[in-house]
């Protein structure tokens, strides 16, 4: 071989090495783009999906991988799925029998058509394949296809991974009793898609809601199916393509310089950075339907760094509820604000935490943007190195370390740090002295649980009456009145005392009066405190059975699961069987059982005779005042936007 | 220097390199033994695929000193018209590929290595240019020992 055939074969090899790189691209879209039955994933507008973002950042891409913004929709795979679908009859849903089998690697539900016209006596039975998944934290969602289009249609019971059990799809929310049930088909591709994917795109050929869906073509995509790196930086490719030159990523990295070709939240001033999550954790909706449409077909306007009300109108009934457009569209819906806000503006369904921060003093009257709280001082989007706790725990609620404790709140309000006691008046290691249950406490509700208040507040008693809104203090001293309250704030802070006060909020705990007479969204909160130990402690248990069992055969699923959940903290209720979806007749049972196994337990724990808890001096119940109580409760309807 | 110093500065350097790079290897093993995040976190990736590489290109390197030690002892030399060329090439490729890889294992930028990785295509190109070089000089080089006459 001579010399120069030698130096050629070596820069032929080495150039082809080079093109390769080059001209190659990320991997062929083809195969996703040939489905036709589900949504598919695709990225158009400068956008990449997280494959790209990898090979750059693989620490930061691990611990997104490890979140559940990563895994909210998912294709059903049987990696995928939380559920069993090995040949499993599903009848948690009343009449609506599911079978559900794997074929291969897919699977497939045998179901009642929830799409039936009403022909025939009986809805027929048909078999889909169960496609995509949304959720995978509490609770997880299946989506069939519906053999039209891109449209996907929900399985009537859902799986509740705490319980490792299947429920009914409409018992997973605060959902109004005696409603029928009604096909979800449609919610993904125009609903959910828009936050539960990066950069959706829904692709009606008509918008949402104005034709019958199958006679519409679907064509919805998204770029990526859940929330990742894109939905919070911003499209990428633009940034990957400049820093395809080691030069350019070279000379930022020495000069540590802010790369102009890419949204990072954290530099973003306080508000634009938490308009990050807002995009998604807030109550919005369209200014007109001109929006709606272009959203339709394009996805979405909103891109990290942008000011959020400029393609939105955020729903706050604090600041802006006398404009035309939230009389508009509240002439469209009377309950639009009521069944997710109190009545003084406070959020109260989860998922809306950015409508709560920005009402938050510590956000609205920071005294510069250094000081402004943001949903970053608090929460970490990826855990950082030197994070001790597993990607699970961190993932939960991706909270920083030092956000788990007080240290949240005293970086900036130091110097009640130096007099901790003094200010809570609650030992040191006390829950009392947790910033977070006084002044975030466990108000908001959704997904089965409540969850704290995103909106900084410090506890009220006149707050508490005029909304309805349990506060801190009686969400742990659940055995106390309203007064008992309201006269600790007077000394303590100097609080005036409410204007005037009902008899039952001078004499009877806080919690039962809000238990008896509340709306379900009041009873949810109350029964989840009866399970918290914290209440638990302050509060003694003895007393607590006969009232969460009440809450047994409550007209609202919401309501029953979560009382059912707290009994079983109770002593002596460990192993108290109970299934919130079971027959009324089984439910009422279940509530006598658990009465009378208080009567048999309470002699042994003591009783207690004290008026505050309808309890006579012996110990039995003060009835006529309860069923007083009872008589006065809230029916109103309560419908959550979870 | 004589062929034969030749031969013995690589073979020593080869073997040398055979145990330094050996034993990183041992080391990382150890790391991964012992699960220290320094080395298997996620977030230091490219310190793992770095200290990798150096691994492998110091014990590569190694080998191929070796070798261009014995094919000098076993008389190919007349060929190479400048030994001295091809020693110092490989020497510096021996030093610097390894070494290269390693420092920009020690800081890096996420995804991108240190500034230690700037001495690698340097010692890409010498590594090259000394196999070009031996590989073009054993085609001028003389006949194969087994064509020599024997001397007995």
């Amino acid at each position: 071989m001579s010399k120069t055939l030698a130096v050629l074969i070596l820069a032929l090899a080495v150039g082809g090495v080079f093109a390769y790189g080059f001209f190659s691209d990320t991997p062929s879209l083809q195969p996703e783009r040939e489905v036709a039955s589900r949504p598919i994933q695709d990225p158009t507008n400068g956008y990449s999906s997280s494959d790209s973002c990898q090979a750059c950042h693989p620490g930061q891409f691990a611990s997104w991988h490890a979140s559940y913004h990563h895994t909210m929709t998912q294709l059903a795979t049987a990696e995928s799925i939380v559920a069993s679908f090995d040949g499993v009859q599903v009848n948690q849903v009343p009449g609506h029998p599911m079978r559900l089998e794997r074929r291969g690697q897919e699977l497939w539900a045998e179901l009642d058509d929830p799409d039936w016209n009403g022909d025939g006596a009986a809805p027929p039975r048909v078999t889909r394949q169960v496609v995509m998944t949304t959720g995978s934290h509490h609770q997880q969602i299946y989506w069939y296809a519906t053999g039209h289009g891109r449209l996907l249609g929900q399985l009537p019971a859902i799986r509740l991974v705490a319980d490792n059990r299947w429920i009914p799809r409409r018992s997973a929310v605060m959902h109004p009793p005696n409603i029928p049930l009604v096909s979800e088909s449609g919610s993904w591709n125009a609903v959910c898609v828009s936050c539960h994917t990066t950069q959706g795109k829904t692709a009606l050929s008509t918008p949402w809601g104005t034709e019958p869906l199958f006679s519409q073509r679907i064509d919805t995509s998204a770029t990526e199916f859940g929330v990742a790196c894109e939905s919070c930086h911003g499209p990428a490719s633009g940034h990957i393509r400049a820093n395809s030159s080691p030069a350019r990523r070279y000379a930022l990295h020495l000069m540590s310089r802010a790369d102009s070709t890419m949204v990072q939240p954290l530099r973003l001033d306080a508000r634009r950075s938490s308009e990050v999550c807002g995009q998604c954790h807030g109550l919005w909706e369209y200014y007109d339907e001109a929006a709606e449409r272009d959203a339709n077909v394009n996805g979405l306007p909103y891109r990290p760094g942008d000011v959020l009300t400029t393609t939105r109108f955020i729903v706050q009934p604090s600041t802006n509820s006398e404009t035309p457009m939230m009389k508009r569209l509240l002439s469209e819906d009377v309950n639009f604000v009521r069944d997710i806000f109190w009545s003084d503006g406070m959020v109260r369904a989860t998922g809306r935490e950015y409508n709560g921060l920005i009402d938050s003093p510590c956000y609205k009257n920071a005294k510069d943007d250094q000081h402004r709280l943001t949903c970053f001082s608090c929460h970490s989007m990826h855990r950082t190195p030197t994070d001790q706790r597993t990607d699970a725990a961190w993932a939960d609620d991706q909270l920083k370390p030092e956000a788990l404790g007080n240290g949240a709140c005293l970086t900036c309000h130091s110097a009640i740090a130096e007099r901790l006691t003094a200010h809570t008046h609650h030992g040191p290691e006390s829950s009392g002295s947790s910033c977070y249950n006084c002044h975030m406490p466990y108000t908001t509700y959704g997904l089965l649980k409540t969850i704290r208040s995103h909106q900084i507040s410090s506890p009220s008693v006149q707050a508490s009456l005029e909304t309805g809104r349990p506060n801190g203090c009686n969400l742990c001293h659940l055995d106390k009145t309203h007064q008992w309250t309201a006269d600790y704030l007077q000394r303590w802070y100097n609080t005036p005392q409410p204007a005037s006060m009902s008899e039952d909020d001078r004499t009877a705990s806080a919690a039962l009066v809000a238990l008896l007479k509340g709306d379900a969204g009041q009873r949810a909160i109350i029964a989840q405190a009866f399970g918290s130990p914290d209440a638990q402690r302050a509060s003694g248990t003895n007393w607590m059975a006969p009232y969460v069992s009440l809450l047994l055969n409550d007209s609202y699923d919401a309501v029953r699961y979560i009382a059912a959940r707290s009994l079983k903290t109770l002593p002596g209720f460990e192993n108290f069987a109970f299934d919130f979806v079971g027959s009324e007749n089984e439910r009422a049972g279940n509530q006598r059982r658990a009465l009378g196994m208080w009567r048999d337990l309470r002699d042994r724990q003591g009783r207690r005779g004290d008026p505050a808890l309808l309890f006579n001096a012996d110990g039995s119940f003060i009835a006529d005042r309860i069923d007083r109580l009872s008589n006065q409760r809230n029916n109103r309807r309560v419908f959550y936007r979870e | 220097m004589t062929p034969a110093d030749y031969s013995q500065r690589h073979l020593r350097i080869g073997w040398w390199w055979l145990l330094v790079f050996a034993g990183l290897g041992l080391i990382l093993e150890t790391l991964h033994g012992f699960k220290v995040g320094f080395y298997l976190n996620v977030s230091n990736e490219t310190r793992r695929l770095m200290w990798r590489l150096a691994h492998a290109h110091g014990t590569l390197l190694g080998a191929i000193n070796i070798l261009f030690g014995l094919t000098l002892r076993a008389g190919y030399d007349a060929g190479f018209r400048d030994l001295r060329t091809i020693s110092v090439s490989l020497l510096g490729a021996s030093i610097l590929l390894p070494l290269g890889f390693f420092a920009g294992g020690i800081q890096f930028y996420s995804g991108d290595p240190g500034l230690g990785i700037l001495v690698v295509p340097v010692g890409a190109v010498l590594l090259l240019a000394a196999l070009f070089f031996i590989a073009s000089g054993l085609k001028n080089g003389p006949a194969l020992p087994k064509d020599r006459p024997k001397n007995r």
